[in-house]
């Protein structure tokens, strides 16, 4: 499974959820899977996905917020998932797009590729449902239930790369403005 | 150790959050924020405080609460400015999402510890560098009126604000007391 077949499959499954997508690859494939008022697009802020998804689940808890994090982006901000851990909101699915290597700069190894389970670290932080999927139908599954369940969840998919072309737009105030808009606290 | 001083300045902070609705407070510890997060717990008890791992979290947590339509505060020692940098640049300035910053400031006259001293003295180029506009606060009382201008432009222009707290608020200026 490719990190944009994942991508589309998760998009099939949403609603009316907030999306935060990482910087770059994680990006680009959920604009392309398909674009939706309530998609957020990091454009910098390397590592900080989980942590505006956290806000945004505590500010909104009547809202389920899915954050599409890489394995390079989240090893930048571990402590995020002690501190998920620690305020526990159940709206919160932190989705992990796996593919043990830095793809949007230039495809260098991450730690994951030599064991660094990220799902394990999860659990050691504090975060009970935490787990690792390589299957589409397990992806499916257990992206489902997180959807409904009570959370915070963890769900670590391992993908391949997907080469995406297509980029979200660069107005950063305007993805912001329509995102605010769209999850129903307009500016 | 808490002296009416001590309080008085906590307090009125924390006046000037109320006054603004600011009820989401993000943190990292530095001693001085006891001050300030006893203040909130006793007078604010509707202000939730979430503490981070560290500065640049603290920072993406508050934009997230921005986004989700509440006023945010990240409160955090000056040492952690330089751990947010390019949160503030590519998400809060980038982005136009204003955060009220409270920095409590080492380095200066009365630091024992050398290492503050660098970045103490870069607080203020930084920010300008940001185009991030910044009050310094050394007495209890103009702090509630600084935090609550410092505050409305931030919100009202969509840029982050910071109030700089001058160790002058708790007594220690060229004192030489020992805090970690």
């Amino acid at each position: 499974m490719t990190r944009l077949e994942a991508t589309r499959r998760l998009r099939v499954l949403l609603k009316t959820e907030a999306v935060i997508a990482s910087l770059g690859h994680p990006a680009y494939d959920l604009f392309e899977a398909g674009d939706r008022a309530e998609n957020f697009y990091l454009w910098g802020s390397m590592g900080l996905a989980s942590s505006i998804g956290l806000g945004i689940a505590m500010a909104q808890p009547g809202r389920r917020v899915v954050v599409l994090d890489g394995d390079g982006s989240l090893l930048m901000n571990l402590g995020s998932l002690a501190t998920i851990a620690t305020v526990a909101p159940p709206n919160l699915l932190l989705l992990v797009w796996d593919n043990e290597l830095y793809g949007t700069t230039g495809g260098q190894p991450t730690a994951t590729a030599e064991g660094s389970d990220l799902a394990e670290a999860a659990q050691a932080l504090g975060i009970r449902q935490a787990v690792t999927v390589r299957e589409p139908e397990a992806f499916d599954k257990v992206v489902d239930r997180a959807l409904r369940e009570p959370g915070p969840w963890v769900i670590v998919a391992k993908v391949g790369e997907s080469g995406t072309a297509s980029k979200p737009p660069l107005d950063s105030p305007m993805i912001k403005r329509r995102f605010m808009a769209a999850i129903g606290c307009p500016e | 150790m808490t002296s009416v001083v001590q309080v008085s300045w906590a307090r009125e902070v924390c006046r000037g959050l109320a006054a603004l609705e600011c009820r989401e407070v993000v943190w990292v510890p530095d001693n001085p924020l006891s001050h300030v997060l006893r203040a909130l717990e006793q007078d604010h008890p509707d202000i939730r405080t979430t503490i981070a791992t560290r500065e640049e979290e603290a920072f993406g947590i508050a934009a997230g609460l921005y986004l989700g339509g509440a006023r945010p505060v990240v409160m955090l020692q000056s040492s952690g400015l330089g751990n947010s940098i390019n949160a503030l640049a590519s998400l809060n300035v980038a982005f136009e999402i204003p955060v009220l910053m409270l920095v409590t400031m080492r380095g200066g006259d009365g630091e024992w510890n050398p290492t503050q001293q660098p970045m103490g003295r870069a607080v203020r180029p930084i920010l300008d560098s940001l185009e991030i506009p910044h009050s310094t606060i050394e007495s209890a009382d103009r702090a509630e009126a600084i935090v609550r201008h410092v505050g409305q432009r931030a919100f009202a222009t969509r840029r982050p604000g910071a109030c700089l707290l001058a160790r002058a608020l708790w007594g220690e200026a060229g004192s030489g007391k020992r805090e970690e």
